[in-house]
């Protein structure tokens, strides 16, 4: 029994070594390939980076773009160089090279083991993908976050915080539920969660904005009746020719 | 675009037969506002070969009755969307055809035209014969009108380009040869970029070109009303306009010394209505700004450094009664937003946005000062630009030195 049972020890341990053996070299060659070309990346960079600059690349691009304009390239170069902007893209095209052939290596050198090969690798690209799909989100969210918060504010809405918030929480929601699928975590638990939590958020703003706006619709109406034109918008209309006149602002 | 040669320009108001002295461009009017435009050239320059451009269709009795005056069609490379000042494409077409008739003076005038008097005409085209590249207008407002330029684009023009002209973004202008030009060639950049309708910043072009640059005095005229209600998109489109045209020209405005135009003296340029001496009701604007305060001081503590916020936050629990924003403060605040258009501290979409709340408690503060008494106000809009200027070192410390600690 006990020769059975260290016999059987032997041979699990025995596996898992014959397990890193093969999976050791597979890692090495990624970090290897990462590191390499990293370096070669940053090197090409330098060079990119020292040409563009003596050929005042820069200053000639900026004699032929317009200022505001969403196709100029400095607008949204880092710094407002295009140099920079090339260097780093050159070093990222190293970098991301690096990867796929370190991914490859890894592939490669598991080619012959079979199953953890089979399951580990669509999953790291899977989590890479989750990764990108929480990072896009996460932007999103704050972007239509303030977007809202400015617009509800530039109208008068009192509960403008309140709003910008729930379209924030929204986003986040639908992005963490979004990875979660692309992982294949949860299963069915997280479209069920997901949707109670969306609809929540949705029928909480809509309540919120449905009870909060009362007032508001109230006065909208009442000024509307009493004062045709507003002194706080931009009053665009020719003045009224009625006695007496109204006062009027003009922005513009 | 090709360069030409400037025409010489000459203090005489007669031309060659076959070369009027001055061209004059015309947005698109009505028939009976197209006369009456043509009635007022006609008394303006009664002795002066004129050439005059329309994108409508021009009415033949009037090409063979006028013996000085030329009538032209051109094609309006903008659309007919009435912007209330010209643009690109409005200063293109109009280097477009001067390159074709060689003028000594080129004539744009804005949307309704026929209001301008045939004196305003006169003076602005006699500007130019007295060697000037640029002569723009100061038409007479009122103490609750053109509040945006008065807050925003007369102070920073004045601060930045030296140059005292009370509207820089011009209804009418009257230019040189080489002025057209010069502007013909920022339009260009932008049509080619199809930004037909961008404004352009004549004011600036012409600091920069070292051309001198005069306002005149002009008689009523009815401003016109821009095609957008909304003033936050309004806003947002001549800040970032003018923001952006601020930052492409940071390597002149930041010299120590500018050759700067003489401060003029300040004639009060305006008119007071019945409808000026009424209360207006600033409780709606304070309001907007209150709740701004509330809601946008995280957005806005990106972009104002804490000195500026403590202002604000007094500010915000000031009563409207003696509600009062510091000229000081609003010309920190407009640098700063400045700043923060350039170094992209914030989306500039939001940026412009964020600002909306405080122009309007500077619009709150202004009004409640000059109480619709319009020589209070210009007086209040020079002690304004005054105040630019004297902060002007702020903004160019912190255009050089981004990152140093700004109390």
């Amino acid at each position: 029994m006990g020769q059975q049972i260290t016999f059987a020890l032997r041979q699990s341990v025995h596996r898992v070594l014959v397990l890193l053996v093969n999976f050791l070299p597979g890692l090495v060659a990624l970090l290897l390939a990462v590191i390499v070309l990293a370096a070669i990346g940053a090197l090409l960079a330098m060079v990119v980076r020292k040409v563009l600059t003596a050929m005042r690349f820069d200053e000639r691009i900026a004699t032929r773009q317009t200022p505001g304009a969403l196709t100029n390239v400095s607008e949204w170069s880092p710094a407002n160089s295009p140099t920079l902007l090339l260097a780093r893209v050159t070093l990222w095209i190293c970098v991301l090279s690096g990867l796929a052939l370190g991914i490859s290596a890894f592939n490669a050198s598991f080619s012959d083991t079979g199953t953890l090969s089979l399951v580990f690798l669509p999953y790291l690209t899977h989590i890479v993908g989750a990764v990108l799909l929480l990072i896009g989100g996460t932007l999103l969210a704050r972007f239509l976050a303030r977007s809202v918060l400015i617009g509800a504010v530039n109208a008068q809405l009192q509960y403008a915080r309140f709003l910008s918030l729930g379209v924030k929480w929204l986003v986040l929601v639908l992005t963490g539920a979004m990875a979660l699928d692309h992982l294949q975590i949860g299963g069915s638990i997280v479209e069920l969660a997901f949707g109670i939590l969306f609809g929540g958020i949705v029928l909480t703003l809509a309540l919120a904005i449905g009870l909060g706006s009362r007032d508001l619709v109230t006065r909208s109406i009442e000024k509307t009746i009493d004062k045709p034109s507003s002194p706080l918008g931009p009053d665009l209309t020719p003045p009224l020719r009625s006695e007496p006149p109204q006062p009027t602002l003009r922005h513009f | 675009m090709s360069t030409v040669p400037a025409p010489a320009l000459s203090a005489s108001t007669h031309a060659a037969p076959d070369q009027a002295a001055t061209l004059i461009c015309l947005p698109t009017l009505t028939g009976e506002a197209f006369d009456a435009t043509l009635d007022h050239l006609r008394r303006a320059f009664p002795l002066q070969p004129i050439i005059v451009a329309t994108p409508d269709p021009v009415p033949t009795r009037s090409s063979s009755d006028e013996s000085q005056i030329r009538i032209l069609n051109y094609t309006s490379s903008s659309s007919p969307h009435g912007a209330w000042v010209p643009t690109a494409a409005d200063y293109l077409n109009a280097w477009t055809l001067a390159r074709e008739h060689h003028p000594q003076a080129v004539l744009l005038l804005g949307a309704e035209a026929a209001s301008v008097s045939p004196d305003t005409l006169r003076r602005l085209v006699s500007g130019v014969f007295d060697q000037q590249d640029l002569v723009l207008p100061r038409y007479p407002v009122g103490p609750r009108d053109a509040l945006v330029n008065s807050a925003i684009l007369y102070p920073l023009t004045r601060a930045l380009f030296s140059q005292h002209v009370r509207f820089p973004l011009p209804i009418d202008a009257a230019l040189s040869p080489r002025m057209a030009e010069r502007l013909a060639t920022t339009a260009q950049r932008l049509t080619s970029t199809n930004q037909a309708d961008a404004f352009v910043w004549p004011v600036a072009e012409a600091a920069v070109a070292g051309f001198s640059v005069r306002d005149v005095a002009g008689d009523q005229r009815t401003l016109p009303l821009p095609g957008a209600i909304d003033l936050n998109s309004l806003l947002s489109n001549v800040a970032g306009s003018l923001f952006a045209d601020i930052e492409a020209r940071a390597s002149f405005w930041q010299r120590a010394r500018l050759a700067t135009t003489a401060p003029r003296v300040p004639t009060y340029a305006t008119r007071s209505t019945a409808a000026d001496a009424n209360p207006l009701d600033l409780a709606p604007m304070i309001d907007s700004f209150r709740n701004a305060y509330t809601n946008l001081r995280e957005l806005w503590s990106l972009v104002l450094p804490p000195n500026s916020l403590l202002n604000l936050k007094k500010l915000s629990l000031t009563p409207p009664e003696t509600f009062r924003m510091p000229d000081a403060l609003w010309a920190r605040t407009v640098y700063d937003f400045v700043l923060a258009y350039r170094l992209r501290t914030i989306n500039r979409t939001h940026l412009l946005g964020a600002m909306t709340p405080l122009y309007l408690a500077w619009v709150a503060s202004h009004l409640r000062m000059v109480d619709g008494d319009a020589t209070l106000a210009e007086q209040h809009i020079e002690a304004v630009a005054t105040a630019f200027e004297s902060d002007k070192p702020y903004l160019v410390a912190r255009w050089r030195w981004p990152d140093r600690f700004n109390p």
